[in-house]
């Protein structure tokens, strides 16, 4: 079907005025619609795909049929619990990684690039590796959420100690203990200015996040005022830095502290309280319905893509009368038929490379080569500058294919530096394909399975190319 | 409050980043990226035929956006408030022929920072207009709804579409056979103004696009990846067939062989290489129409400096990239029309960190061939308490809108802009030379 300018301005012109450009808009965005319903459940098998595909990095070999053995709510349950027993493999190459064994102020003595590639070499590996993949799932999650954008003064430094005692300590906790935790953490007090908020003229940069981005949402009905007086509230709340004192850890300094009264939200916060001010602050904004309804609502489009919506009154209601409990907000969720019959979601490039990983089985340091592909996909992790997070939706990551296709070529040819994979077993294009993507095809006559079997056929004692079409392929970039 | 030693570390080490770190410095970073709308089309198969070497009789436009907020009452100063004197003891840049570092005079009122020396060739030889007091409605002081207000060509965030003002014109603008590389920006994600389009595609430079395959296999999974990402019945199938449009499109050049014109050098920071890669695109005549490049690290809170510092370096770049571009393309200036835009300024009076907080309005310039430079153009709402708003702020007296529609209209000869700006008519100002009929 071909749409001219002049047919879609005759139909902008019935709408007449200010919605021309939305129906013309809308004409277009009917055109460049979500997907047709990829790999829609047809059997047992597709659905426990897409169980895993919500829930973990991608599946490994055996992970579906793990999933469907242990039935839905055994499987989910097992997820929710996330002990803290790891992979033996995953353990040994953490070890490795100096940063997560020294103090924040220690790591000073490593060069910037280095603790930069030890935190996005953690990550990955834990994400490739990890047993307990929904916690990996919502650090990933939470580390967004809480952006810090490590290239910031010395947040690189910072951001281990952040990642290890506020995201992963916390990311299937409760919320306001994870917003708590998030408040006094030396890389945020950095990364959004805190440090050098003071009495006389605030400085509003966290104020304002903390509720537009952290809490309450944009619309979440805070002023302009709102945002002055928790600045207030907040003054006094620094690093500690003097000599001879145990070196970056929260303080509060009371001699920066506005001990005037303060209103927030409605709350009067009365003059003198001192480091309590902000404790109530997180209070009144832990407790906040509108907060509530925040975070459900990310979860929800987290785990239920353009179908999260459905579930975000529900859930925001499990938030306000749990306390903000992380799991128990998820469970529904995660047993919702919604999440196996919502449209897919794209994979972000953190996830495309990890779940190419997983589909390989392939063994990693998740050193600088696989980095590299992370960074030429638009992802080097800790790196998105604003303080919202990587986006997350479609229309932000379909401009980079191109990298994800190079990167596909040179991990299937084993040439990512650092990175290996088993390819003697994978001869059959049945076997590949139910390997890489998870499942046989839907329906007989695909596309891809053909082209599969083709390039076996060519070259029957190498299935580079082979893989390289699944993982290329447009079924891989949806999960 | 006095800044602590470990402070100024904080700040030193920022400042020398900006120079070292090629990608993504400091807050906003730097992102040029690349995307081609395809607007209402649906056969892959023509897109993929490129129409080449036409001159389009329109200028090409080239978009900056300054992410972060950027601080115009120091970039332009208006240097006969006293306001901005009493507000500023310790950010403020010293008046034009002060000791030291100091304001360059624009007009008897408004001086240019030190560091935007660079442009000032360009607005004395009329070819670099300067607006002031410029903004959108959204009043939340939010980075990201006053980003998707400018992005999506909207009074406010919320107000109209998704879609961007940029994917609007050229969806407004689209002809039959045009190429797939109307519209660029570079770097890892796509920027909200070319949202809409079907499809787009970013890269992070050039010579890098290309399929990373041997070569003997080039040809062999250009085509099986083609099979693959026919039809184009959703954004992914679009997005790879998009790609592969573009890939061919590329093959016809050679970006490491490009040398920019007439001695220009550009900066090494993304938006340098941004716009080295912009020329190189306009001089191969593949059809370029729109590029959309970015400027992070504006979002200066915290230890912003007067005549050094973070802000002093981020201003340094954007003008020693600007004159590079400009040295660059030399005559081609008469044809290309470029737009510098921030989400909002910063508060007059500064905080306690040495920075500012997030306020309402900034500048905005356009520059190019078809711009009636050499002015400050500003209906200035002052500087006295009871001339700012509410917050302490700026007020808004000149529509971002205005500035852009006026861009659209008289030198890429659009004439929906209301279609562009969902509704809203822009007001021309009068800072560019339409484009003869």
């Amino acid at each position: 079907m071909s749409i001219s300018r002049r047919d879609c301005l005759k139909l902008g012109a019935l709408g007449g005025g200010a919605a021309m450009l939305g129906g013309c808009a809308n004409l277009a965005g009917r055109i460049a619609q979500r997907p047709e319903r990829l790999a829609l459940p047809t059997a047992g098998a597709e659905e426990n795909l897409r169980l895993v595909h919500r829930t973990t990095f991608g599946p490994r070999p055996g992970d579906v049929a793990r999933a469907k053995a242990l039935g839905k709510e055994g499987y989910v349950d097992s997820l929710l619990k996330a002990g803290e027993d790891e992979e033996p493999r995953l353990q040994f190459l953490l070890n490795r990684l100096d940063v997560f064994q020294m103090d924040a102020y220690e790591t000073q003595e490593l060069p910037e690039n280095e603790v930069l590639r030890q935190l996005q070499a953690a990550a990955l590996l834990r994400a490739v590796y990890g047993r307990h993949q929904l916690r990996e799932r919502m650090v990933d999650f939470w580390t967004n959420h809480f952006n810090i954008y490590s290239r910031k003064g010395l947040s690189a430094f910072r951001k281990a100690t952040d990642e290890t005692k506020v995201v992963r300590q916390h990311a299937l906790d409760t919320f306001p203990n994870l917003l708590k935790a998030s408040a006094h953490s030396p890389a945020m007090l950095m990364f959004l200015d805190n440090q050098g908020n003071t009495s006389g003229h605030p400085n509003e940069n966290y104020a304002r996040e903390i509720m537009e981005l952290h809490s309450l949402g944009v619309k979440g009905g805070y002023t302009q005022k709102d945002v002055q007086e928790v600045a207030r509230c907040f003054t006094g709340w620094t690093i500690e830095r003097r000599f001879l004192r145990h070196r970056w850890t929260f303080r509060f300094d009371p001699d920066l502290h506005d001990n005037g009264t303060k209103r927030v939200l409605g709350h009067t916060i009365p003059g003198g309280g001192g480091e309590k001010d902000a404790d109530i602050v997180l209070q009144i904004l832990s407790t906040h319905p509108s907060t509530a309804h925040f975070i459900a609502s990310k979860l929800c489009a987290a785990f239920l893509g353009a179908d999260g919506g459905k579930w975000t009154d529900q859930t925001a209601q499990t938030y306000l009368n749990t306390g903000g409990d992380i799991r128990a907000m998820l469970r529904p969720l995660l047993l919702s038929k919604d999440l196996i019959d919502s449209p897919p979601i794209l994979k972000r490039p953190f996830d495309l490379i990890a779940s190419s990983l997983r589909a390989l089985d392939a063994d990693t340091d998740g050193g600088k080569d696989v980095q590299n592909h992370l960074e030429k996909m638009g992802e080097p992790l800790y790196q998105w500058p604003m303080p919202d997070g990587y986006p997350t939706k479609t229309s932000a990551w379909t401009g980079s294919m191109l990298p994800r296709w190079n990167f596909a070529h040179q991990v299937a040819s084993g040439a990512v530096g650092g990175t290996r994979y088993d390819s003697t077993s994978l001869k059959e294009p049945e076997l590949i394909y139910e390997t890489l993507l998870g499942s046989r095809p839907a329906s007989s006559g695909s596309l891809l399975l053909d082209s599969v079997a083709r390039e076996i056929k060519n070259h029957p004692e190498d299935s580079t190319s082979a893989c390289f079409l699944c993982l290329a392929s447009p079924e891989f970039q949806w999960r | 409050m006095p800044l602590k030693r470990d402070d100024w570390m904080t700040c030193g080490s920022d400042a020398g980043q900006t120079k070292r770190l090629s990608r993504r410095d400091l807050l906003g970073g730097s992102g040029f990226h690349l995307a081609s709308w395809t607007g209402l089309r649906s056969a892959l198969a023509d897109i993929a035929i490129a129409k080449n070497g036409a001159e389009p009789g329109h200028d090409i436009l080239v978009s900056i956006f300054l992410r972060g907020g950027a601080d115009g009452l120091n970039a332009v100063v208006p240097y006969f408030e006293d306001a901005y004197y009493r507000n500023r003891p310790n950010l403020s840049v010293p008046p034009p022929k002060a000791g030291g570092a100091h304001l360059l005079d624009l007009d008897g009122k408004f001086g240019f920072h030190p560091a935007l020396a660079p442009l000032l060739p360009a607005f004395r030889e009329g070819e670099l207009a300067i607006l002031h007091a410029c903004g959108s409605q959204d009043g939340t002081r939010s980075h990201f709804e006053a980003m998707a207000a400018i992005e999506r060509g909207l009074a406010y965030e919320g107000s109209g579409p998704t879609s961007g003002w940029i994917a609007r014109h050229l969806a407004s603008t689209q002809k039959e056979s045009d190429s797939p590389l109307r519209a660029v920006a570079f770097g890892g994600t796509l920027p909200d103004s070319l949202r809409g389009a079907r499809t787009a595609v970013a890269l992070e430079s050039l010579s890098d696009f290309r399929l990373d395959v041997p070569e003997e296999q080039q040809a062999h999974f250009h085509h099986v990846l083609g099979e693959l990402y026919a039809g184009g019945k959703d954004e992914v199938l679009h997005a790879g067939g998009e790609t592969l449009a573009v890939l061919d499109s590329l093959k016809k050049i050679d970006p490491k062989q490009y040398r920019p014109a007439n001695g220009a050098k550009y900066p090494t920071s993304d938006l340098g290489q941004g716009l080295l890669q912009t020329s190189c695109l306009i001089r191969a005549n593949l059809g370029l129409e729109v590029a959309a490049l970015d400027r992070g690290g504006w979002d200066t809170h915290y230890a912003q400096g007067s005549t050094v510092g973070i802000f002093t370096l981020s201003l340094d770049d954007l003008a020693q990239s600007l004159a590079a571009f400009r040295q660059d393309m030399g005559q081609e200036m008469r044809r290309v029309t470029v737009v510098v835009m921030t989400e909002f300024g910063r508060r007059l009076a500064e905080n306690a960190g040495l920075g500012t907080d997030h306020g309402r309005a900034s500048f905005m310039m356009v520059l190019g061939g078809g711009a009636k430079g050499g002015h400050v153009y500003a209906k200035w709402p002052g500087l006295e308490p009871h001339q700012l708003d509410e917050t302490g702020d700026l007020r808004v007296t000149t529509d971002y809108r205005d500035v852009l529609g006026e861009v659209l209209q008289s030198r890429m000869r659009n004439d929906h802009t209301p279609d562009v700006f969902v509704g809203y008519v822009p007001k021309p100002i009068g800072i560019t030379t339409p484009l003869k009929a």
